[in-house]
């Protein structure tokens, strides 16, 4: 603590590379403890390669699946779809959020219904979505975009009702017309709960995307584990896993809390969940 | 000359949870000439919001009308500028941005409404926080910025409610007297709102005095300026001027 108070004077970035670097240490050190004594673990009781495999032949399967080009084709497949699910979602759903934060009635009529569907997002829609769409990248696009889609626009309407009315005023004696409101107002005032409700919204996507992608298509991160488990490659199965959880903490890491941190923390703005 | 005149305004509002109607302000007539500095002062509750939020434009008037330089005002304008108790700065918004966005809001280049932001800025003493970050400054800082905000836009009379109530004994003080000085500089019309008499006697050149929505009376303050704290503590006709009004407004 003393050691990062006088480096946050001196120095703020040397400071928090260092304070990241010990939270990037604190963050992989159970992970590194989880994997040895996986290590330990297998070998000793002799568990059978069909209900969970070595550290070894997880590791062989990576590079097997680097090398063969299976896993870029599945990785990239399943972010093309959360990226452009995603991207519609986010695109719908923040004008109609604002539209409706603006109004009152609008807003208290609509609340509840948005509430339900943020609640439903996702994987349930998968059935009625690949009914919609048929199996494939429709349906899966379809449930990514259901499960931003409601949580961000009500995060947004959140976000509108909570500018302060004062900020408006201010703006509209300042000569701002209907759209300058729009623009310089309640789209910064909203962004705080914007990107709570897309760091959410992504958080069920990805999970959606797994789901969905078990059920609906033929390449995809999800259909990956399923075919495996078909013939009983669990090295595969686990290789898998470990590729979607890292993949979403480099998601959320790398876009999200950075988004976060210059906008939110930049303007000394609570977040209002 | 661009007069704001207030002809028999009123206002009733109706409050739905009580079912009732409330009269906020009765049949107030007032002119404020061009450069003129008057102070509205009066108890908590006689109406000095609504009457400032009527001329804002932020809500409607219900009786009588309010004209600036002739014209009825109804909405919210560039004309009036408002600064606001809460400061009601933009915290997306860095302070050069806050202070230029008048400026941008009639389309002036953005190298052109830097230039106008930072002479203002310079005006309140506060060249060196043009890149920081609203919630990065003290109360009295903000009111500065939020002062300036509303001058860089060359408003026709400037409306100010409360400004400096929230902020502490002292900085309210150095923010009365720069007030002043800023007016003798640039001479906009101000229509300030408070229910301090010293503040309203010191800052303006005829105090109104407000009563239950009506006006009690005005006192003409023909003090000397600038005016500065240490001098006027001890100038005995600021005293009696101060005593006259409290007089007023305690009678309300
Ligand atoms: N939105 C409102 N609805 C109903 N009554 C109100 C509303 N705003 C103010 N009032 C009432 O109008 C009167 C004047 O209020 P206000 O203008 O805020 O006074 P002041 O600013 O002098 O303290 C008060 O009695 C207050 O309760
Ligand atoms: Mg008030």
């Amino acid at each position: 603590m003393e050691v990062t108070g006088s480096l946050k004077r001196r120095s703020p970035w040397l400071a928090r590379s260092v304070s990241s670097l010990a939270g990037a240490a604190m963050f992989v050190a159970p992970l590194l403890a989880l994997v040895a004594i996986w290590a330990v673990v297998v070998p000793l009781f002799d568990i059978n390669p069909r209900v969970f495999p070595s550290v070894g032949s997880v590791g062989t399967a990576a590079m097997d699946s680097i090398r063969d080009g299976t896993l870029p084709a599945h990785v990239g497949a399943s972010l093309l779809r959360v990226g452009l699910g995603t991207l519609i979602g986010i695109v719908t759903a923040v004008p109609l959020g604002i539209a409706m934060g603006v109004s009152p009635t609008v807003a208290a009529f609509l609340t509840p219904l948005f509430r339900f569907f943020s609640v439903l997002a996702g994987i349930a829609w998968i059935p009625i979505a690949t009914l919609w769409f048929g199996y494939g990248f429709g349906a899966i696009v379809f449930v990514i975009f259901n499960a931003v889609f409601f949580v961000v626009a009500y995060n947004t309407l959140l976000g509108v009702k909570t500018i302060p009315h004062t900020l408006r005023n201010a703006a509209s004696s300042l000569g701002a017309g209907r759209w300058a409101l729009l623009t310089e107002v309640l789209l910064p005032g909203a962004l705080p709960n914007i990107v709570t409700g897309i760091r959410t919204g992504l958080g069920f996507a990805w999970r959606g995307l797994i789901a969905a992608e078990m059920i609906a298509t033929n390449v995809g991160l999800g259909y990956m584990l399923f075919v495996a488990r078909d013939f009983y490659r669990t090295e595969v199965i686990v290789f898998g896993m470990i590729v979607i959880g890292v993949l979403w903490l480099l998601i959320d890491r790398l876009l999200l809390v950075p988004l976060e941190r210059a906008t939110i923390e930049r303007w000394g703005m609570v977040r209002r969940a | 000359m661009k007069t704001l005149s207030l002809k028999n305004l009123a206002k009733t509002y109706f409050d739905p949870y009580a079912g009732s109607h409330v009269n906020a302000v009765h049949d107030v007539s007032l002119n404020v000439e061009q450069g003129e500095f008057v102070s509205v002062v009066g108890p908590s509750g006689c109406g000095k919001t609504t009457i400032l939020n009527m001329i804002a434009g932020f809500i409607p008037y219900t009786g009588g009308e309010i004209l600036l330089d002739g014209k009825p005002v109804r909405e919210p304008g560039p004309e009036r500028g408002v600064v606001f108790q809460s400061f009601a700065l933009f915290p997306w918004k860095t302070v050069l941005d806050n202070v230029g966005f008048g400026p941008k809001m009639r389309g002036v280049p953005k190298a052109e409404r830097d230039r106008i932001a930072r002479e203002y800025l310079a005006l309140a003493g506060l060249s060196h926080a043009a890149h920081r970050y609203p919630n990065e400054l003290s109360g009295g800082m903000q009111q500065r910025v939020g002062v300036v905000r509303a001058l860089a836009n060359n408003p026709d009379v400037l409306l100010m409610d409360e400004p400096f109530a929230s902020v502490d004994a002292q900085t309210r003080m150095t923010l009365q007297e720069e007030l002043t000085r800023i007016w003798q500089e640039r001479k906009p019309t101000v229509l300030f709102i408070t229910h301090d008499v010293s503040e309203a006697v010191f800052l303006a050149n005829r105090v109104v005095v407000l009563s239950k929505g009506r006006i009690l009376d005005q006192v003409e303050v023909d003090l000397p300026r600038p005016r500065v704290w240490d001098d006027l503590v001890k100038d005995d006709k600021f005293k009696q001027l101060s005593a006259r009004v409290l007089q007023m407004v305690r009678a309300a």
